[in-house]
């Protein structure tokens, strides 16, 4: 995935922030309608004493946790009749009668209704009564309402600030909503109750999806120690052995769920999960199976299923397993807008060319087809060199117009920021006019989501996100063409002072980061120890930390089997490498104290710079020249550079202004009028193999102007490229053009200037079909008929 | 229906149509000595940069009408918001002067001939009351009918390509009349794009989709329409102005540019045997459905090789397109 946090957990938090109101929609229903299939509160008698109900919904949820479903319903079923007809007597039969209806709520919104409304009558009997409450919030909470679950915790803690259940339920809040800190608050519900087994999985859990392993293994195995039955200690301690090859460990794990669980089809689920955030999504897929097989009525176990199967390309299954999601809990909104997509994509072209297959909206999927598929083939025989290892083929690429569609298709929910996803052979992103023009190149998207395919299987799916994340910046680089991303003043301020995370913990800085622009400097970073590591010790370094993940070393592992070094070294080793690298950068950006994030001389000199511009342009140019001289590399098209450039032009030193503009065409992979200004230029001064290279260029950051498709054109014929010429020819065509029938005269043209006669006489008797009298296209068909 | 019966059906409907056809000549004057008269109409532009696009427009319309369709002198009437005559501007856009205008030009017109009326804008009210604003009292849609009334044995032509200009299909429609406005309804009233193009597209040669060398008014009105929705498309923005054409088969017959007649009859039968030829090729088109794919692209290719010879051969004797 490009520019945004892969963790499915916080793509999951931060969509549903933006979709909140969506997803309130059925649950604020639900709230409304809470007295329905309950007994009139005004008829019930109220008498104290024991919970009738109490053995019986023990018997029920422990049936159900064994995953013995016929007997853990028909037990509810017996509760919820003999409340509905003679209601409850207190608080906690309420309060039973609210834990069997959620036992038959799968499938059944009405059930769900009802355990709210019991619960809410046990609370009103007994405001006490807080386990009434916390269930009332764990079931908001498992129906994706986070806001109503949120209300009902606080509302504990409120009253009993350190109930390390409404902690833990809260902290659960937290990580759906991607608000405060999930792993503080858990850790204050482990403070509450050290031997709290659930505080210590969850943990445990976080610590896993955050990769860091060690740790996780250690909450893990407290919670196992404080309970043994804890199933989500076990399914921690399973999970990471089963994506780790420790067979003894997970067999254990297994074992000790299996004692508990005869079908642990929530085992499975989370090995399932698990292997989603290692990017296995095959496996997932089998697991998911496995799970669904234990039970056919587990709703995680179908959403996993689904979402992966169509990660993997695996259309069809994917929808009927979302189908049968979706019709087993219909509250699920990433369920719902994921079918929602896959109707809308039926209208989608698929367009299959060598060793990729193109699905895109049928309007753009030609044009974007003419140009991704021979840069991925270029791509792709560069790429398995290099690691070695070549996916399975044809590599499904989709392209979404809409933004939100892109995002449903990644994570369920619109609101990802991302550009584009790997999934391995399935590569997902917007379509170059998906966002504004200048915003994104679609070229170095497209390249760096393949090299995940690459790096991932070279790794056997092993290799962690941020070597990951990096290695695809790095192969953005090496095209030239200024793709791949470059230092920013922010970068460098953020590197001076000494906001970026050290190499062995570059994790984090995509996982958990601390601050907006966190994760984008993580890409550049990370890239950047790439590019260390390449240079200190060879191009098969990089293929070699690749295998050695492959072969289930971790990544302390890895730095001392590839690199030779601990981790603490390695970090020693890229500060001292980037301090040398930026060593003129940083003092220019820096300011006079740590917080001091002005920019320092170089954004004070180009501010002053852009003052004199109106008045006194040689001064402007000067200071201009000095804040190039003190950051050369800056390479934005709102640096120094870009304004000399236009400055030189200005006076006629058309030489000068173009070596200024490549300071930023060359670094900047988005720089549109940049590029245009070297296209003109170059043209104007003959130099044709230069205009067509920045033409190009424009065309991967917007391939949808027909002035520069026919630019390309001219000058490729000009210059004897008459394939390109033929390219472009095509490209004008699919993109509508109004006169359409002299844009197919122009490719019969280009078809007969690169010899291909038969081409050339097919297009014009098609032209000629529609417009008889078209004189031009006559011409040319008696001209090909000499030929 | 059988294979046999769709074949009658279509010969019957292809000698209705050319019934069809010959009566329609038989109203109109041949193409050589039909003449067509134009108005153009700027409205009040309320903002310099309306003015700039509203002249720029009026400008274009003027050169094609000028260059590319042979309009005289005195066939062309500019008028202006503003009092003082230019090179452009043949007097003021006042309600009295557009109807002065029309009585002006219907005192010139032939049977046969075309009237192009195009007016520029923004438009306010609605129904038969519905108007371009005008420099002093606004002209209202009623108003134009009645001016036009006197227009019944030519071909007119009425672009309103006003914001908001949409109820004037109703009030104007008539027979041997096409109207064309820039918004479906009255109610479409944000700031327009189609003028432009439409404007632009008069004397543009991507217009002439079927490039036999003349506009016909569909084409133009087709070719601003797509152009419309392309600006819309590509800027992601909800599409606010949908362009209407009253009377589309009418519209497809009524054509600006220069004829293939000629007075040389060496050139008049080649060009007589180059339109058997054309109307070959589209009968053949016909069939296609009924041939198979290599015996139609062998006849097309004799065909439009034949065409492409009698063009040759019209040229080289000296006629036009």
């Amino acid at each position: 995935m490009r520019r945004s946090a892969l963790r499915r957990c916080a793509l999951r938090r931060s969509a549903w922030l933006l979709s909140a109101v969506s997803v309130l929609t059925p649950m604020a229903a639900c709230g409304q309608d809470r007295a329905v299939a309950q007994p009139p509160a005004a008829t019930i008698q109220r008498v104290a004493g024991p919970d009738r109900w109490a053995s019986e919904i023990a018997a029920a949820e422990a049936s159900a946790r064994r995953g013995d479903r016929r007997a853990a319903t028909q037990r509810a079923a017996r509760i919820t009749a003999a409340y509905e007809k003679g209601g409850a007597r207190n608080s906690d039969e309420y309060l039973s009668a609210g834990r069997a209806y959620v036992l038959l709520g799968i499938g059944n919104a009405q059930a769900v209704r009802s355990a709210l409304a019991a619960f809410d009558r046990a609370t009103a009997a007994d405001s006490n009564n807080f386990d009434a409450q916390r269930r009332a919030g764990e079931l908001f909470l498992e129906k994706y309402n986070a806001p109503d679950a949120r209300v009902s915790f606080e509302g504990i803690l409120r009253r009993s600030p350190t109930d390390a259940k409404a902690l833990l339920a809260l902290a659960r809040v937290e990580e759906f909503e991607g608000k405060g800190d999930p792993m503080a608050t858990a850790r204050l519900s482990i403070a509450s109750d050290p031997r709290y087994a659930e505080a210590l999985a969850f943990v445990a859990k976080m610590q896993r999806d955050a990769e860091a392993y060690d740790s996780a293994r250690v909450y893990a195995q407290r919670a196992i120690d404080a309970d043994s039955t804890s199933t989500a200690g076990w399914s921690v301690l399973g999970s990471m052995a089963f994506l780790n090859g420790d067979s003894a460990t997970f067999r254990k794990a297994l074992a000790a769920v299996t004692a508990l669980q005869p079908a642990p089809a929530e085992f499975y689920t989370d090995l399932a999960e698990a292997s989603v955030r290692q990017r296995r999504y095959t496996e997932a897929v089998t697991l998911a199976q496995r799970a669904t097989g234990y039970d056919s009525l587990y709703v995680p176990a179908y959403g996993v299923l689904g979402t992966n199967q169509l990660r993997t390309g695996q259309m069809d299954a994917g929808r009927a397993a979302l189908e049968r999601a979706f019709v087993l809990d219909p509250f699920n909104l990433w369920h719902k807008n994921t079918l929602d997509l896959l109707d809308k994509m039926k209208t989608f072209r698929t367009i299959d060319r060598g060793r990729f297959r193109v699905v895109a909206p049928p309007e753009e999927a030609e044009l974007l087809a003419l140009y991704i598929v021979p840069l991925l083939e270029q791509a792709y025989d560069a790429l398995a060199v290099r690691y070695g290892y070549k996916p399975p083929t044809p590599i499904r690429l989709e392209f979404y117009r809409y933004h939100a569609d892109f995002s449903v298709r990644t994570v369920g929910l619109a609101g990802l920021g991302a550009l584009g996803v790997s999934f391995g052979s399935l590569l997902a992103m917007d379509t170059p006019n998906g966002r504004e023009k200048g915003q994104f190149n679609w070229g170095s998207t497209a390249w760096h989501e393949l090299t995940h395919a690459f790096t991932l299987g070279a790794s056997d799916h092993r290799v962690p996100r941020w070597l990951s994340e990096g290695l695809s910046v790095l192969e953005e680089r090496r095209v030239g063409r200024g793709w791949g991303a470059d230092a920013t003043v922010s970068y460098v301020l953020a590197m001076a002072n000494g906001k970026l995370r050290p190499i062995s913990q570059l994790s984090d800085g995509f996982l958990r980061p601390r601050f907006p622009e966190e994760t984008q400097f993580s890409y550049y970073q990370a890239s950047l120890f790439c590019e260390m590591v390449e240079v200190s010790r060879g191009a098969a370094a990089l293929p070699a930390m690749l295998k050695a993940y492959r072969d289930g070393i971790d990544t302390p592992g890895v730095f001392q089997k590839v690199l030779g070094k601990t981790p603490a070294q390695i970090d020693a080793e890229f500060e001292a490498y980037t301090q040398r690298k930026f060593a003129q950068a940083i003092s220019a950006v820096r300011g006079t104290s740590p917080n001091d994030s002005s920019g320092g001389k170089f954004v004070a000199t180009m501010r002053e710079a852009a003052a004199k511009m109106g008045s006194d342009r040689d001064a402007a140019r000067r200071l201009y020249e000095q804040a190039r001289a003190i950051f050369p590399e800056y390479g934005g098209d709102d640096g120094p550079a870009w304004y000399l450039a236009q400055i030189a032009e200005s006076v006629g030193d058309t030489t000068l202004a173009l070596a200024m503009v490549e300071q930023v065409t060359s670094r900047n992979e988005t720089a549109w009028e940049a590029n245009l200004f070297e296209a003109n230029l170059r043209e104007k001064r003959g130099d044709k193999a230069g205009a067509i290279r920045a033409l190009d260029r424009l065309n991967w950051i917007w391939p949808y102007d027909p002035t520069v498709h026919t630019r390309l054109a001219v000058l490729a014929a000009s210059q004897g490229d008459h394939a390109r010429a033929v390219l472009e020819r095509r490209a004008i065509i699919a993109m509508g053009p109004t006169d359409v029938l002299d844009a197919r005269y122009e490719l019969a043209r280009a078809l007969r200037d690169a010899g291909d006669i038969a081409a050339a006489r097919r297009e014009l008797l098609q032209v000629l079909e529609e417009a008889p009298s078209f004189e031009k296209a006559q011409a040319l068909l008696l001209e090909l008929r000499g030929k | 229906m059988t294979h046999v019966g769709l074949i009658r059906w279509i010969a019957r409907h292809a000698r209705l149509m050319a019934v069809h056809g010959a009566l329609a000549l038989a109203v109109a004057l041949p193409l050589s000595a039909q003449r067509t008269h134009v108005l153009l109409v700027i409205g009040l532009s309320g903002a310099p940069q309306f003015k700039r696009s509203f002249t720029a427009a009026a400008q274009s319309a003027r050169d094609a009408a000028v260059n590319r369709w042979g309009v005289s002198d005195s066939s062309l009437i500019v008028l202006t918001e503003d009092s003082t005559r230019s090179a452009l501007s043949s007097g003021r856009s006042t309600r009295e002067n557009i109807a002065q205008s029309f009585l002006r030009l219907s005192s010139r017109v032939q049977p046969g001939d075309v009237l192009f009326v195009m007016l520029m804008g923004h438009g306010s009210g609605e129904g038969a009351q519905s108007k371009v604003n005008l420099p002093g009292p606004d002209a209202t849609a009623a108003e134009y009918a009645s001016w036009l009334a006197g227009f019944n044995k030519q071909q007119v032509v009425f672009v309103n390509a006003a914001t908001g200009s949409g109820d004037f299909v109703a009030v104007l429609k008539a027979p041997n009349r096409v109207i064309v406005t820039a918004t479906k309804t009255s109610n479409e009233r944000n700031e327009s794009v189609f003028l432009q193009y439409f404007a632009g597209a008069l004397g543009m040669d991507a217009a002439d989709a079927d490039k036999d060398g003349r506009l016909s008014v569909f084409e133009v009105f087709r070719f601003a329409r797509t152009e419309v929705g392309k600006v819309y498309t590509s800027s992601n923005r909800m599409q606010t102005e949908h362009a209407l054409v009253s009377d589309s088969l009418l519209a497809t017959r009524v054509a600006f540019g220069t004829s293939a007649a000629s007075a040389d009859p060496r050139i008049t039968a080649l060009i007589a045997e180059r339109q058997a030829l054309e109307s070959d090729v589209a009968s053949l088109r016909t069939k296609k459905a009924t041939m198979t794919a290599e015996a139609y692209d062998a006849e097309l290719e004799r065909l439009l090789l034949a065409l492409a010879e009698k063009t040759k051969a019209i040229r080289a004797a000296g006629g036009g397109s």
